[in-house]
């Protein structure tokens, strides 16, 4: 169980990017998978370059989340390139984000290589944790409160800050927002920017438990896309309840029965999709 | 210049004409033109690192060639493509035989492109040396009998001899076992072979959880949780990529390698990887067919480790092996069949038949082809120590076999061949 719960944590932070940039700006932004590819590959030179000047392993997590925010500089950059097609169909909006998706698969190999890349036992030195009978790696557990804080940051941000109004207003209805004075240009670079920290700061805070692969966001992005159907597009709220029902789902059926492990996810899927269309949290504002 | 339709035709006439002379000599220039070997190397993804290991021994290999002279007074010229998906690496293989005119073709490791690239190379007629990607289905049905494709071992071999070790040395200790193996031919057809061995040795094992990870899975939270719920005495695992020290890493934070034994068959092929933090002493690990601290290394693969390290800081591992071994056979049978045809460049079909039975000095030793072009070679495998220079595991002792005992001979269906053991 905590297993899907780790998962979801992961997934959660890819999704909620997803989540935040369709909400606001209407973008279905295939390219969330690979800003967490790029995350967990800034994660490993940041953590390897932290080891190498001798620092600390406590430092580790934050090391892993300003790499992650560092990395999301790349997000004004794209977001320019996305103006070019806000008031198009949404067939441009997949072509260009999966021709991002596959152009950033070439930066990381121009940059870090084909090969993976991991931190040796950086996961390691955290230690475990006894429950009962079943050990419990203490850096899930950080990354699993790393992600329910970031979870409550941005429920916080969108609900009770004056930015987070904006959004909203401008989630609910751009030309209205606009006409009472929002730059909308400067909440798109914003909230986009976000949207690619929330990704790349999930793939640097995963890293250490696992490897960076060039294709590690291909996966996830199918995955995510399984948590906004659930979860209902552009809804925050939905992106938490649908990587949790996604992660321990995939947790539960690799206990039980291990063939059925992606099939399971699909059938909440298809049941979300006759069942209720629009998704679990379908009304929530963004 | 040209003025009118007449003048225009002559032109063209004469350009043919030229051609044609051209085209007249071209068998006589070619002897002096480079020898092109084609390869095709995966760059991406979880076979990435495997491609780039056969494209250094390759590269390996040509230099050294290339140094001495070249195969048969012509130099050699690597053309590299691309492996990918099999559709795309079909359409670079029918490149590299018809634009590119290739003399060879060398590469490929995923089963799924292996199993595509067979028929092809039959179809056109262009001579094709696998690195891998011979699984039992490439070597029962889909290309039975090639006559232009060259295959490697059997995939199954390294799930044999792992599985031939766990028998002798953990015999009367384990009751139950666990896999965790990708979810395609090779993963399933080497828990298959495991568990059809442990029955012929008489291991009274009980398989308690089966789990089919697809390939390029980067989370193992789940599975690692659900071997914990099974407490099997021991683990067997195919893992041959970047996913092998992931699992180890998350089943060693999870507890798992106290007490539980595994079975890593081919763990090898990313043994820098394999940290000491994370991979406990005592488990088998395979390193297919090179290991690159062999005791008895020859001065072939201690001077490779070397220019290894040197050039890319890591130790090699075995997919080198496997590419150098094509180009050398190649070489030494176009040799062979040049001297035959009294020093003219041999056919391809020349070229076929003698690689038929070829042996040469390899990384790793002796290697051939056998009559039905599959590989022979030797297999490294051993219990993994922490007690060495790296900061990742080795092996000790190291076992080798060689893969007259664990590979089925020609014309046998693998379960026919292990039933037929007496053990």
């Amino acid at each position: 169980m905590l297993g899907g719960v780790f998962h979801a944590a992961v997934l959660f932070l890819v999704a909620a990017g997803l989540q935040l940039v369709f909400g606001v700006q209407k973008i279905l932004n295939l390219a969330c998978g690979s800003f967490y590819a790029l995350g967990a590959y800034a994660g490993v030179s940041a953590v390897s370059f932290t080891l190498a000047a001798g620092a600390p392993p406590a430092v580790f997590p934050a090391v892993l989340v300003g790499a992650g925010l560092a990395l999301a500089l790349v997000g004004p950059v794209v977001e320019r390139l996305l103006r070019t097609i806000y008031d198009r169909d949404e067939s441009f909006q997949l072509l260009l984000t999966f021709a991002l998706v596959l152009m950033f698969e070439d930066v990381i190999r121009f940059v870090w290589g084909s090969a993976p890349h991991q931190l040796g036992n950086v996961y390691l030195v955290y230690g475990q944790l006894r429950v009962g009978g079943l050990v419990i790696p203490v850096y899930n557990l950080v990354v699993i409160a790393a992600a329910g804080v970031i979870a409550a940051l941005m429920g916080g941000m969108l609900t009770r800050t004056r930015f987070g109004r904006i959004v909203r207003a401008t989630a609910e209805n751009r030309r209205m927002a606009e006409a009472l004075g929002v730059d909308v240009s400067r909440v798109y670079v914003r909230v986009f920017t976000l949207g690619v920290a929330l990704g790349t700061v999930g793939g640097a805070l995963v890293i250490p438990a696992t490897a960076a692969v060039n294709e590690m966001g291909i996966d996830l992005i199918v995955e995510a896309f399984a948590v906004v159907v659930i979860g209902g597009l552009g809804s925050m709220r939905g992106a938490v309840a649908g990587a949790l029902i996604v992660g321990i789902m995939r947790a539960v059926a690799v206990a039980t029965y291990p063939e059925v492990e992606m099939l399971a996810i699909y059938v909440v899927v298809i049941a979300v999709l006759v069942l209720r269309p629009a998704g679990l949290f379908a009304k929530a504002a963004a | 210049m040209i003025t009118n339709r007449r003048t225009f035709i002559k032109v063209l006439a004469g350009a043919a004409a030229g051609t044609g002379a051209r085209l007249d000599v071209a068998p006589a220039l070619a002897q002096a033109a480079p020898v092109r070997i084609g390869v095709l190397a995966a760059k991406a993804g979880v076979t990435a690192p495997v491609g780039e290991s056969g494209l250094r021994g390759t590269q390996f290999a040509v230099d050294r060639i290339n140094a001495a002279g070249g195969i048969a007074g012509r130099k050699v010229e690597m053309v590299v493509e691309e492996e990918s998906n099999p559709k795309d690496t079909v359409e670079r293989f029918r490149k590299l035989a018809l634009q590119t005119k290739a003399d060879v073709i060398t590469g490929g490791i995923s089963t799924a492109v292996g199993l595509a690239l067979g028929p092809v190379s039959e179809e056109l007629k262009a001579l094709w040396l696998a690195w891998d990607a011979t699984t039992q289905k490439g070597v029962e049905e889909t290309i039975p009998k090639p006559r232009y494709a060259f295959r490697s071992v059997d995939n199954e071999a390294e799930a044999v001899m792992a599985s031939i070790l766990t028998a002798r040395q953990l015999k009367g200790k384990v009751k139950t076992v666990a896999g965790i193996n990708n979810d395609y031919s090779y993963g399933r057809d080497n828990w298959a072979a495991f568990l059809a061995i442990m029955k012929k040795f008489g291991m009274n094992v009980t398989p308690v959880v089966e789990l089919w990870p697809k390939l390029g899975e980067t989370n193992f939270t789940s599975h690692v949780a659900a071997l914990q719920q099974a407490k099997p005495d021991l683990v067997f695992s195919s893992f041959w990529s970047g996913d092998a020290p992931i699992l180890m890493k998350q089943a060693h934070a999870a507890g798992l390698t106290q007490g539980t034994k595994f079975v890593l068959t081919t763990a090898g092929g990313v043994h820098e990887s394999m940290k000491k933090a994370f991979t406990p002493e005592g488990a088998i690990m395979g390193y297919n067919s090179m290991y690159f601290e062999a005791p008895n290394a020859s001065p072939l693969l201690r001077e490779f480790s070397k220019w290894h390290q040197e050039r890319f800081k890591e130790w090699p591992n075995y997919e080198s092996d496997h590419a150098y071994f094509t180009v050398v056979a190649y070489k030494a049978a176009v040799e062979k069949a040049s001297k035959a045809a009294g020093s003219k460049w041999p056919t391809t079909e020349q070229a076929v038949e003698a690689l038929e039975g070829i042996e040469v000095d390899s990384l790793s030793g002796r290697r051939s082809y056998r009559s039905d072009h599959i590989m022979e070679c030797s297999y490294f495998q051993g219990v993994t120590t922490h007690k060495n220079r790296h900061d990742f595991v080795t092996i000790d002792p190291v076992e080798v076999m060689s893969t007259k005992q664990i590979q089925k001979p020609s014309g046998t269906g693998l379960y026919d061949w292990i039933n037929s053991w007496n053990v």
